[in-house]
């Protein structure tokens, strides 16, 4: 790595991501550099260099997801996120966009359960450019009641396109929390309805951004191909003058125990094959059992060896495919902070039946319950984290490594993380991984979803009608 | 209503705007881009290989493209190269399904098939550490495949409901209907086989195909990432004794210029489906880069006319884009867009207005520096976004038959581009008369709509 050289700045706490604690878990030899400070306003910083491409990855993290948002304004923290492409001081509306653009990169934003992102991928001379942009959005929106019109046209579109007009729109993604979870927060539409999306005050953007959108309420990342001292200066120069805000407390997201088993039916006018999704909330976010189920999500529905493939698919033939994982479809185990369910998925046919299908994941489950996983079972699972954890890391020109590093010091205060978290799983003893399957694999943890084709009100249709 | 999207914008913000705007910095010069070096080599049988180190991180991604895609396919056989792919994984005559699935595990990544138009590309991203052995494990499904009649129905019955999912989805539709029209006759233009085709296919059929296509001479084996030592070796030794094969055929297509309205019943949606365009020039043209650079201003980024003007201005659909979409020595340009029912016609009008408007009038100056300054950032993103991005370069100039110096050469001919070159390239290419426009969406909602639209002459 070539971040030896570091300058500490006066506000600076200079985590050093390299050393011996990292390479005793890391034979291969990779450690990611991470240099992690707090301005004094309270923004989080995050520096991570790699010569890998003249690129660079500049990500702002806001700690607001889609959770917390209006009550009577389902799907606001998402528009919200849209009208910070509208417009701030000294960029009007499309000028973000044509500024990174034009300067040969690409960008995006994307709202999640505790974060909404804003991140550039940029040539590397393009970092100050990108602070400038970030900053200039953080200090303030110069936004029109004609530019929300337009964008919950592009919201209303957006939710149409994704869900409404789609099979299996929402499936399992959108409605599994709602049926899986109790507290409003986790169990409410995050897309949103369209006439909540349609209800939208320009006095409510104004209010949200004002409550959210701080320093102190905020990480950036910088992943790529930079000098650390120029970067540092220049965050200084664009985000040290903001102010920090008086943040809301954070509502209760605590979700009970569940004790019995849900299921939950949904007709799909627009599927022709039935679906089946099943969700098990997941333990407490860095506890021992945490990182089991980290474990026992790859053992269980990731790659052609996983033990739900090799039923469902191979032996049974109920699918081609299942699919999930914790925080399936909107991120992985690491970048939320709250309750959360861990997923799987298949579409199968009609001449399979629910019950069948569910038997057949019992009895994997039972595998899981009953005896603790061989030594070979638990070491590729190993493998398969460390393998994936790499592919985060270099995931989009380094946006994956930026996201790690952002969640890692919005939520834990703690980015260099990122190079201790492997030797978490390794700490995960077979006994524990059992001690998991049975505490949170049990049946009355989980949510069942059907969908069956058809309109409300009308019977699913038979395969062999076709 | 004709004005660009830019003027309005600017006139309703213009009051929040403070007196005083500051100007973006612009950061220093930009450091020089320079592709990594390859390692490309030909073995005795014919196969192609190309080695080239990319980052820091231990992962290699090793995929070979073996020349056995749709085009391999009679008008009998439409999917039997995906049924081949799926039933490559079902092990070898040394390995069974699982032990090739947990082999691949413990290397870190999984065996990965997939049959496209031209290619199936067979391979996977693994620790650096195992490259070697991912590189035995793939020589040997592509060599030893034991396809057993015993998973033949099971994925035919996969590959049946894969089917079915996709006819339900209303982008599947109207990407079948327009290659039908723009490549008939020609497995280009079909995307879907019947459901009574694909019950038919035997464990004859995928023997046949596979042993007919799987050969030494039609493959390339790419390699990138951070590389260990001894993949030459490994590569040489692994697939040395594999046979060489014929020459694969080659089977040009006529691709159709004509305006035709395809308009496919969707009951109740709540958006209609538009796919538009036509052939275009192939990338060995020498109008291609010109094409690309045209593209991207029209419809092919976010900042571009179509998208501000549809999106951004409009509010008529969340994600339209504009693509020249490739196939071996064949190009074609795409629009699509999902738009709300009611605005169907309206944006169909928006899209032709801003073809037009490009056809006559040379874009300014500063419009098409930004998209070359645009395409010049994006082809290092392009190039270095993972080690597959690379592999996926370097496959698209090798298949298009073009040179390797067309990567090193690429950023020079995009800025070189000229306003006049936009012009005249999309008053060329972009012929409205000659498109081929598929609605999927409610005809009783929108049938007056498309009436205007029916014709050639709009």
């Amino acid at each position: 790595m070539h971040s030896r050289r570091r300058v500490l700045s006066v506000m600076a706490l200079v985590l050093f991501g390299g050393g011996a604690a990292v390479r005793a878990t890391d034979p291969a030899g990779f450690t990611v550099p991470v240099t992690y400070y707090k301005l004094s306003n309270g923004l989080r910083v995050v520096l991570s260099p790699d010569t890998t491409a003249p690129t660079v990855v500049t990500a702002l993290y806001y700690r607001i997801g889609f959770r917390v948002e209006p009550k009577d304004r389902t799907g606001f923290a998402h528009l919200f996120e849209h009208m910070m492409f509208q417009g701030s001081q000294n960029l009007g509306k499309m000028e973000f966009i044509r500024l990174v653009q034009e300067n040969g990169g690409v960008l995006n934003g994307s709202t999640r359960f505790d974060f909404t992102n804003y991140f550039e991928l940029l040539p590397s001379n393009k970092l100050e450019t990108a602070l400038w942009a970030e900053a200039d959005r953080m200090k303030g929106l110069a936004i029109t009641d004609a530019n929300l019109k337009n964008q919950q046209g592009v919201v209303g579109n957006e939710v149409k396109v994704n869900v409404i007009n789609q099979p299996y729109g929402g499936f399992p993604w959108l409605w599994m929390p709602q049926y899986a979870n109790t507290n409003w927060y986790n169990a409410h539409n995050f897309y949103g309805d369209l006439k909540d999306i349609e209800a939208a005050k320009l006095a409510e953007v104004e209010a949200f951004f004002k409550t959210y959108y701080a320093p102190n309420n905020a990480a950036l990342a910088i992943v790529g191909d930079f000098d650390p001292a120029q970067a540092k200066a220049m965050v200084e120069k664009y985000f040290g003058g903001i102010a920090a805000s008086k943040l809301p407390p954070t509502p209760d997201l605590a979700e009970p125990r569940q004790e019995k088993e849900k299921n939950a039916m949904r007709k799909d006018a627009l599927a022709n094959r039935p679906a089946l999704a099943f969700a098990y909330h997941m333990p407490p976010r860095n506890s021992p059992e945490y990182y089991a189920m980290g474990l026992l999500d790859q053992m269980l529905v990731h790659g052609d060896d996983s033990l739900l493939y090799q039923e469902l698919v191979k032996k049974r033939g109920f699918t081609g495919d299942v699919s999930g994982g914790i925080n399936a479809d909107l991120g992985d185990m690491f970048d939320y902070s709250g309750p959360m369910l861990w997923t799987a998925s298949l579409i199968h046919d009609a001449a399979a039946k629910p019950e069948q299908i569910l038997a057949a994941v019992d009895s994997v489950m039972a595998g899981l319950e009953s005896a603790s996983p061989d030594q070979k079972l638990l070491d590729r699972s190993l493998t398969k984290i460390r393998s994936s954890l790499y592919d985060s890391m270099t995931q989009f020109g380094g946006f994956g490594r930026a996201n790690l590093l952002a969640c890692f010091a919005l939520f834990d205060d703690d980015p260099a993380k990122i190079n201790s978290v492997e030797a978490e799983f390794r700490k995960v003893t077979p006994q524990i991984i059992q001690r998991t399957a049975r505490e949170y694999l049990r049946k009355t943890n989980r949510t069942v979803l059907i969908i069956e084709p058809g309109a409300s009100g009308e019977a699913p249709k038979k395969e062999g009608q076709q | 209503m004709r004005i660009a999207a830019g003027l309005i914008l600017f006139a309703v913000t213009l009051p929040l705007i403070p007196a005083t705007k500051e100007t973006p910095p612009q950061g220093p010069p930009p450091k020089p881009f320079r592709l990594p070096a390859t390692d490309d080599f030909t073995l005795p049988n014919g196969m192609k290989v190309t080695i080239v180190p990319y980052g820091v991180v231990p992962k290699v991604a090793i995929r070979a493209f073996v020349r056995a895609g749709a085009v391999d396919e009679s008008p009998s056989q439409v999917w039997l190269s995906k049924l081949n792919a799926q039933m490559m994984k079902e092990g070898t005559t040394t390995r069974s399904a699982e032990q090739v699935a947990r082999a691949a595990a413990e290397m870190g990544g999984q065996l990965e098939m997939d049959a496209s138009w031209d290619f199936t590309s067979a391979g996977g991203v693994v620790l650096s550490d195992s490259g070697p052995q991912f590189v035995e494990l793939l020589a040997d499904v592509l060599q030893n495949a034991l396809l057993p009649a015993s998973e033949v129905s099971r994925l035919k019955a996969d590959l049946g409901r894969d089917l079915a999912v996709e006819k339900t989805q209303p982008n599947s539709l109207a990407r079948e209907r327009f290659l039908q029209v723009v490549f008939p006759g020609h497995p280009y233009g079909r995307v879907f086989p019947s459901e009574s085709q694909l019950k038919d296919y035997t464990v004859d059929d995928v023997k046949v195909f596979y042993g007919k296509n799987f050969k030494a001479a039609r493959t390339h084996l790419y390699i990138a990432g951070k590389l260990d030592s001894g993949l030459r070796q490994a590569v040489q030794k692994a697939f040395s004794g594999w046979n060489k094969g014929d020459e694969p055929p080659e089977l040009r297509a006529h691709p159709v210029s004509a305006r035709s309205l395809q308009v496919i019943d969707r009951p109740g949606a709540a958006q209609s489906t538009l796919y538009m365009g036509l052939p275009v020039p192939d990338p060995t043209s020498a109008d291609y880069i010109a094409l690309d650079v045209m593209d991207a201003l029209l419809g092919g980024s976010f900042a571009s006319r179509i998208t501000a003007n549809i999106r951004e201005q409009k509010g008529y659909t969340y994600s339209p884009f504009s693509q020249i979409g490739t196939r071996a020595h064949q190009a074609f340009w795409l629009q699509v867009a999902d738009v709300t029912t009611a605005v169907t016609g309206p944006s169909l009008k928006e899209i032709f207005y801003e073809v037009d408007r490009l056809r006559k009038e040379a874009p300014p100056e500063q419009e098409l520096k930004g998209i070359q300054n645009y395409l010049a950032g994006i082809f290092i993103l392009k190039n270095t976004v993972s080690p597959d991005a690379l592999i996926g370069q370097l496959h698209f100039v090798d298949s298009q038959g073009l040179e390797r110096s067309y990567l090193s050469t690429y950023v020079q001919k995009v800025v070189a581009v000229t306003p006049q070159d936009i012009q005249r390239v999309t008053e060329t290419y972009l012929v409205p008369s000659k498109m081929t426009i598929v609605v999927v969406g409610d005809t009783s909602k929108i049938a007056d709509q498309l009436k205007p639209y029916q014709n050639a002459t709009p």
